[in-house]
């Protein structure tokens, strides 16, 4: 239904006339729009730099504790329960730019000048990534945990025996055992991050200077707040496209890790 | 206390935990754990003790991490000042209906592609997957055209809770779960209650409901949790005062109120979440392995 009426001239929602490709032409053309696709591209990459090993070696700790493991468990996965929204408002705090925001009360602490965060263009997106990162972290942590326990111990016993340090295990048997887990998880991440909208709604409304502004964030600001249906669902369609090939390569990797266990 | 001897998972093993640079590398584990759990609590503490700051204390330079006094009545001040008795009849409408069609819908549907197998049954179960997996972006704008203009019926759905309530009932992901769970019922226990003349719905009722509650109690938990935090859906869908839930509030309040009032309300969006996970803990931390690779 998006895709036959992203061809169409739309007043308000109501289909007027046939204009083909019209829309993605208008869209594409947009000098904001290759701005717009490199953002998000960015946000990926962000999210793949600060969050992507961040729960495989967080599992892979907790995994080892004897102490206070349910405790660590408990405790980590507490971000993950709040609510999306209130956590980018939280978030949307602690960068707040003068002394009431966390992150400049601890800089004055050890007797710096509070900083501007998000107003600032080159460090806006990955604050907000942390922020993502933050709340999106113990989720995946949790099924790294999941497939950790899934191990076979003698491995490692065997590994012991032949001497391998620490390391050499880490490398040898437990990366390999969960690579497929980390393959599904990293086509997950791609997919999500790309329609990432909430936290630049929340936290910058897209700015300073578009710096933050989104795909999904686009065609959300056409759609319903200047009411360009059409415009909307030609970018929805874009976003499609490039996601559909990721999705394709989850299906098939799925099944390959399918077919392992 | 547990001891070192009981441990037998992971990439240390229990005696080389004996020799002290283990034990060194052990306790700085430990430590980083600590701290990446303090991080993970760190953010609403210290938003809701800076609630319970002035305006004046927020700004005031140097400032401290602890309010000058912890004045529990300004609680119930900031409340009643924000209204937020509607916000919570609100969500708890929204959560209530979510969990009513969420368990109906996605139950019968599992039972229907598990055992029941109409024909067709693969070509819908591989659209399923399909959609499942598409970016919800595509979805936002032609849905909203249908809550708009509801077809056959043309009237509008926009502004009552009905939008949202449907698009609870038709959840992909806990259809499959239902449907997983069921196919490893035996199909022995459904024609035992065919024998004995239970129709089908009775034999859902009766054989197939009680058997799936592990799987109801996390499916429960989750749609809660998920109605009390959505926020795109109610944010497009609803534009009464009256109507709206709390995450839209929280998030419409911006720059309107005093900070430590906006700081207030945060935690009180997040308080039920809490409460859930506290009573429910085992259940979250378990489920979401029980489902989630295939999420």
């Amino acid at each position: 239904m998006s895709i036959y009426l992203s061809f169409f001239n739309l007043k308000g929602y109501t289909p007027q006339s046939f204009i083909g490709l019209k829309n993605y032409i208008n869209v594409l053309s947009d000098t904001l729009f290759p701005k717009i696709l490199l953002n998000t591209i960015k946000y990926v990459l962000w999210s793949l730099v600060l969050g992507y090993f961040l729960p495989v070696i967080v599992a892979i700790m907790i995994n080892e504790m004897v102490h206070f493991k349910t405790g660590f468990k408990f405790c980590i996965y507490f971000p993950a329960i709040l609510p999306g929204i209130a956590v980018s408002l939280m978030w949307y705090l602690i960068y707040f730019p003068d002394g009431g925001g966390l992150l400049n009360m601890l800089l004055q602490m050890i007797g710096l000048p509070p900083q501007e965060w998000l107003q600032n263009t080159k460090w806006a997106i990955p604050l907000l990534v942390i922020s993502m990162t933050w709340k999106g972290m113990p989720a995946s942590m949790l099924i790294y945990l999941a497939s950790l326990q899934g191990i076979n111990q003698e491995l490692y016993e065997a590994a012991i025996i032949d001497g391998a340090g620490i390391l050499k295990r880490i490398r040898t048997i437990t990366i390999p055992q969960i690579s497929g887990v980390m393959l599904l998880l990293l086509i997950k991440q791609i997919i999500s991050v790309f329609q990432v909208l909430e936290q630049p709604m929340a936290m910058t409304s897209g700015g300073p200077n578009n710096a933050t502004i989104t795909l999904s964030y686009l065609a959300y600001k056409e759609g319903f707040e200047y009411f360009r249906v059409g415009p909307a669902m030609a970018i929805g369609n874009i976003l499609f496209v490039i996601l559909i090939v990721f999705t394709s390569f989850y299906f098939y990797i799925s099944r390959k890790v399918d077919e392992r266990l | 206390m547990k001891v070192f001897s009981e441990k037998n998972l992971g990439i240390i093993s229990n005696i080389e935990l004996k020799q002290t640079k283990y034990k060194i590398l052990y306790w700085s584990i430990f430590t980083i754990l600590v701290f990446i759990s303090i991080i993970s609590f760190l953010p609403s503490i210290w938003v809701l003790l800076s609630g319970f700051k002035d305006a004046k204390e927020i700004y005031r330079i140097p400032s401290s991490f602890f309010p000058k006094e912890i004045r529990l009545s300004k609680l119930v001040e900031v409340w009643k000042l924000l209204n937020f008795t509607q916000s919570y009849i609100a969500t708890f409408m929204i959560t209530i209906g979510d969990l009513i069609f969420c368990l109906t819908f996605p139950a019968l549907g599992g039972y229907v592609l598990s055992k029941l197998k109409p024909r067709g049954t693969k070509l819908i179960m591989t659209l399923l997957l399909w959609t499942m997996m598409m970016p919800g972006q595509i979805r936002t704008v032609p849905l909203f055209m249908i809550f708009n203009r509801f077809p056959i019926f043309h009237f509008s759905l926009l502004d009552t809770y009905w939008p949202l309530w449907m698009m609870a009932g038709a959840n992909i992901f806990d259809t499959l779960l239902f449907k997983s769970f069921f196919d490893s019922i035996p199909f022995s226990y459904i024609e035992a209650a065919r024998i004995d003349g239970c129709s089908d719905v009775k034999t859902f009722a009766k054989i197939i409901l009680p058997l799936a509650k592990p799987v109801i109690i996390v499916v429960s938990i989750f749609s809660v949790n998920n109605s009390w935090s959505s926020f795109l859906w109610p944010l497009l869908i609803l534009k009464t005062e009256r109507l709206i839930p709390i995450t839209v509030k929280i998030f419409r309040m911006t720059n309107e109120y005093q900070l430590d009032h906006y700081m207030l309300a945060l935690i009180f969006s997040i308080i039920p979440p809490v409460i859930i996970y506290l009573i429910f803990q085992n259940q979250i931390l378990g489920g979401i392995s029980l489902g989630g690779i295939k999420g």
